[in-house]
């Protein structure tokens, strides 16, 4: 290797007349042949993941934006039809409906999970012995597949013999048709979420909470601060970076919605289920050959959920 | 607890140590709010796990019993039929297979290949860094869903329909983990790299024997997490994979419900055979499940 030379020169300057040392140009040559060589090597270490992550991440988002403006493509060839599909997404009903769904469905979940798993956390972080076993159980739901979860949530909502309405019966409550009533259907899945997604957030947080420094907490004690004065002052301000980060995971997850409406509901009773994802999958794959159509919405989603994160980070960095 | 012999050292009244999350509590008061909190905990398990014991109880019961109203929470003949049925009259064992194959292909090579990203973003100075970087934290926010059409089409052209690679693929292009690697091998002291240089050692020599030897846990984190990810998919394989040979188990068993609308004894033996290797690979691991959550969260 040619950088050798400049890599022994600490062990050259050892003698008296350092026959290393090399003029200014040359110092500078061997430099930036050095840099060059530095940046070559960084290439090559990037290399096999750029292949993937062009061919399937960067080329697909270029060639979606492409099929907006086409029709086709599936059984029969691309066709350029302009702005019509845009229109047709901006005028469609259903596009309304879905984004409608899936943004009521976020309002329900996200905080849930967060208010949840926060007062979870906090709960396990005042336990000073055994909390190891709540972890795990804790942990359970959120390594379920969401399709697994989902047909377990059937055995939970089903109206005959789900365990939720039979626990609702011995308080005496009629048996509620989780997935069948417009009005329900969709806290039914947002309840799905929760009882998914809380173990994840609950650890998340607890594992900020135990980083918080404990000096601030001793301060406060010494001044007279009551424990929820202590939540208020120390421990929510802190986290704020950790719930930064969470808003912006779920939100972006949660907007998502598929597997669980396809399993439970399949977007029903009349399209009251019905989310984004699972329009863009109808329509490409179960309607007729509506490419240019699901690429709109697609587009329209992947544009949505830029512009919800990049408003989050702004409001959320501001106020720290 | 070091807080508690500091406070020891201070001499502070017990009543105002309590006050400190996680101190040991001690008196009436403090007992009784121990007891509460232990109860919130115990309540919040029992949700945890109850839909899961109500499967495995109905994938015991034959479908006579299923109805029965009283629903009987210990089946009173628990039978095996379910479960006979599922792996006779399904490929069951060949998805669990196909899961598998993809699982693990994805994680070795998204674990190799997203550390010698992360490596270079971390540790490398070259022209572009941080516009390259600040292309991968874009594409962080793009949905997988978006590109489920372009990517389709693209892998359908390939003529990848049907097959372990046309699964695989599309998901090595996921950013997270060159993300997840740059903010871990930042992390790590520059100076055992650069002893490794003075001493002659390639980028690459460096890279084997010093960074990933060091990186290990972050290795075991993002093989977890990547290996979750991919057994839990759903959208992908359900569009690529149509032949039945071809699902995952995620699929499969989803599709024991669209073909049987309502044979919920099957169904929830599917389900309790898909849980088993999750709930098993996780008790022995669970230490690098957590710790992987807790170390992600420590770095942000």
């Amino acid at each position: 290797m040619a950088t050798i030379s400049l890599d022994h020169a600490g062990s050259a300057s050892t003698s008296p007349a350092n026959p290393m040392r090399l003029s200014r140009e040359e110092h500078e040559r061997l430099r930036r042949r050095h840099a060059r060589r530095r940046a070559f090597t960084a290439y090559a270490f990037l290399l096999p993941n750029a292949i993937f992550f062009i061919a399937f991440l960067l080329v697909p988002v270029v060639f979606l934006f492409y099929l907006t403006f086409h029709n086709g493509g599936i059984i029969t060839p691309a066709r350029f039809v302009g702005l019509e599909n845009w229109q047709r997404a901006w005028s469609d009903d259903l596009v309304r409906t879905t984004i409608r769904n899936t943004v009521y469905y976020c309002l329900l979940a996200i905080p849930s999970v967060f208010i949840i798993g926060m007062f979870l956390a906090l709960c396990l972080q005042r336990v000073p012995r055994g909390s190891g076993p709540f972890r795990s159980l804790f942990y359970i739901p959120t390594l379920t597949p969401y399709v697994l979860a989902a047909l377990i949530w059937l055995f939970v909502v089903q109206r005959d013999f789900g365990a939720l309405n039979v626990f609702l019966g011995l308080f005496g409550i009629p048996p509620q048709n989780w997935l069948g009533s417009p009005s329900l259907v969709m806290p039914s899945i947002a309840m799905l979420e929760v009882w998914r997604g809380v173990g994840f957030w609950t650890l998340l947080f607890l594992a900020a909470l135990l980083a918080l420094p404990p000096e601030l907490y001793q301060a406060a004690t010494i001044d007279g601060a009551s424990g929820l004065q202590q939540l208020r002052h120390i421990t929510l301000p802190l986290m704020r970076p950790t719930f930064f980060f969470a808003v912006v995971m779920a939100t972006i997850w949660n907007l998502q919605l598929f597997d669980s409406v396809s399993i439970l509901t399949d977007g029903g009773p009349s399209n009251a289920s019905a989310t984004v994802v699972w329009y863009i999958y109808k329509a490409m794959f179960q309607f007729n050959d509506k490419t240019g159509f699901a690429a709109a919405l697609s587009f329209v989603l992947l544009l949505f959920i830029l512009a919800l994160t990049l408003v989050e980070i702004r409001l959320l960095r501001k106020r720290t | 607890m070091a807080i508690e012999t500091e406070f020891g050292e201070l001499q502070l009244p017990a009543e105002r140590l309590s006050a400190m999350p996680g101190a040991r509590s001690r008196g009436f008061g403090s007992s009784l709010y121990q007891i509460a909190i232990y109860g919130v905990l115990i309540v919040a398990g029992i949700i945890a796990v109850i839909p899961f014991l109500y499967v495995v109880s109905t994938s015991l019961k034959d479908n006579a019993s299923l109805f029965s109203y009283p629903p009987e929470w210990i089946p009173s003949e628990p039978t095996l039929t379910n479960f006979q049925t599922l792996l006779e009259n399904y490929p069951y064992l060949r998805w669990m297979l196909n899961s598998l194959i993809v699982a693990a292909a994805v994680t070795v090579i998204k674990v190799l290949i997203d550390s010698m990203a992360g490596y270079a973003f971390a540790k490398m100075s070259f022209p572009g860094r941080d516009a390259l970087f600040l292309v991968v934290l874009m594409t962080l926010m793009v949905p997988f869903a978006a590109t489920l059409i372009p990517l389709f089409i693209i892998v359908r052209n390939l003529n990848l329909t049907n097959t372990y690679l046309g699964l695989i693929l599309p998901a090595l292009a996921s950013p997270i983990g060159i993300f997840m690697m740059r903010q871990f091998i930042e992390s790590l002291p520059s100076d055992l790299e650069n002893a490794a240089r003075l001493d002659g050692c390639t980028e690459f020599q460096i890279f084997r024997r010093v960074i990933l030897p060091l990186m290990k846990p972050g290795l075991v984190v993002l093989g977890v997490f990547t290996f979750m990810t991919q057994w839990t998919s759903y959208l992908w394989p359900l569009v690529i994979s149509t032949r039945e040979d071809m699902l995952t188990l995620t699929v499969g068993v989803q599709s024991l419900r669209s073909l049987f609308t309502v044979n919920w004894g099957v169904l929830s033996a599917g389900a309790v055979l898909s849980m088993l290797p999750l709930i098993l690979v996780f008790l022995f691991l669970q230490r690098y499940f957590i710790a992987g959550s807790i170390a992600g969260a420590l770095k942000e």
